[in-house]
């Protein structure tokens, strides 16, 4: 039987990929301790499968659709949209599918109880999954299984349903039928302003109370605070893209809402990145 | 105003870089090709819409203010914005920002749902 052994939360910021080639700014530091922390204990619990909840930024989900809940179904993606490479100067990589969790994740002919899913069986990966993956695992040799959600275009779901998502995934996760040590890896943002008003800040954060509210949640293990607290108003109130951070509910509902190891908002020049680390005693 | 078709613009625009040099280029032409394939527009992906002409003109114009303000998503309009003005037109990055906040600010957030 598999087993969920590690929960992390991180940021996917594209700009991160660019202002490291040439080595780690200053800045930057405490940010990729971060990542190679979360990836070395990856290492250590002998992670061989990745289930990451992240939200595509319009690159496959558009405005014509984007279900509110898909996983892949793949045993192979690409990643890279053509503008991320003149836009964040990335690569391009591929990374293994672990097609088998994500079918046992999916049900068999009928979808789980609490969520609603939909299949993906075509599916280049952007940045929510791609900056996640590489900077915790930079071999790329760890199948993943990505799962979106839409945080990106209103009407979202409502927080109770990430706190939902996570419960079936641990759940899920632990009952399927394939030998794994999986690491789900949760990602989005804190307080962030993309074009809007509040972006561009250079440092400081589009939001600072709800940044320390916000890793108060995590750092405490209060699901139900985070629920009540991550209303889609005061989300983007926060920010225009804030409504990301409800993929890290999803994290804290696997926890079984405990407090988790790691909860810090990260500064540097932008704003400041989510890192939330638990490791699941089973 | 059509969100979704002015949303659906930029992707189309963006997802390609050849076609924001095209864009770049011939703003006015680009755009009433666009139009101009309203009635043949096939989802998905659509190569064309029917935007109106405050619109139209509004990307004509790169009024990115006016655009951000009739609900564009933000995301999708900083980096249309970054692609024309930063890597084409060679804007520095400072300055565009400083051009862009202001264009935007005014507005506040407005409703982007499409």
């Amino acid at each position: 039987m598999a087993q969920l052994v590690a929960i992390a939360g991180v940021p996917h910021n594209p700009l991160l990929y660019r202002v490291t080639r040439n080595g780690i700014p200053e800045d930057i530091q405490a940010t990729m301790h971060h990542f190679e922390h979360f990836g070395g204990r990856m290492r250590d619990l002998d992670v061989d499968s990745m289930v990451i909840v992240g939200s595509d930024h319009f690159r496959r989900f558009k405005h014509d659709h984007s279900p509110a809940f898909a996983i892949g179904a793949l045993d192979h993606y690409e990643t890279t949209y053509e503008n991320e490479i003149r836009h964040f100067g990335f690569d391009e990589w591929s990374v293994p599918g672990d097609a088998e969790m994500a079918r046992a994740l999916l049900g068999d002919h009928e979808l789980p109880e609490d969520v609603d899913f939909a299949m993906v069986n075509e599916w280049v990966l952007d940045h929510s999954f791609s900056m996640p993956a590489l900077f915790l695992r930079p071999e790329w040799d760890i199948p993943v299984v990505p799962i979106h959600t839409n945080t990106n275009m209103p009407p979202l779901p409502r927080a109770a349903r990430f706190a939902a998502l996570g419960a079936y995934l641990r759940e899920a996760i632990n009952a399927a039928p394939v030998e794994r040590k999986v690491a789900l890896v949760t990602t989005g943002h804190l307080a962030t302003d993309i074009g809007g008003p509040k972006g561009f800040l250079g440092g400081p954060s589009a939001d600072a109370a709800f940044d320390s509210e916000a890793v108060g949640w995590m750092a405490r293990g209060d699901l139900a605070g985070a629920v009540a607290g991550c209303t889609v108003e005061r989300l983007v109130a926060a920010g225009n893209v804030t409504p990301q951070f409800m993929n890290f509910l999803a994290g804290l509902a696997a926890a079984d809402g405990l407090p988790a190891n790691v909860a810090e908002g990260t500064p540097s020049r932008f704003a400041a990145a989510p890192f939330f680390f638990w490791e699941v005693d089973e | 105003m059509s969100r979704y078709l002015m949303n659906r613009f930029i992707s189309y625009v963006d997802d390609d870089g050849g076609r924001v040099v095209e864009f770049h280029t011939d703003p006015a032409g680009y755009v009433e090709r666009w139009r101009a394939r309203a009635s043949a527009a096939r989802v998905p992906p659509p190569d064309g819409g029917a935007l109106t002409n405050a619109e139209a003109q509004a990307f004509v114009d790169r009024d990115y203010g006016s655009l951000y303000a009739m609900g564009v998503h933000p995301y999708l309009l900083l980096h249309f914005a970054r692609a024309l003005d930063v890597v084409l037109d060679g804007t520095s990055w400072s300055e565009f920002v400083a051009r862009y906040r202001a264009q935007v600010e005014p507005h506040g957030f407005p409703d982007f749902r499409t």
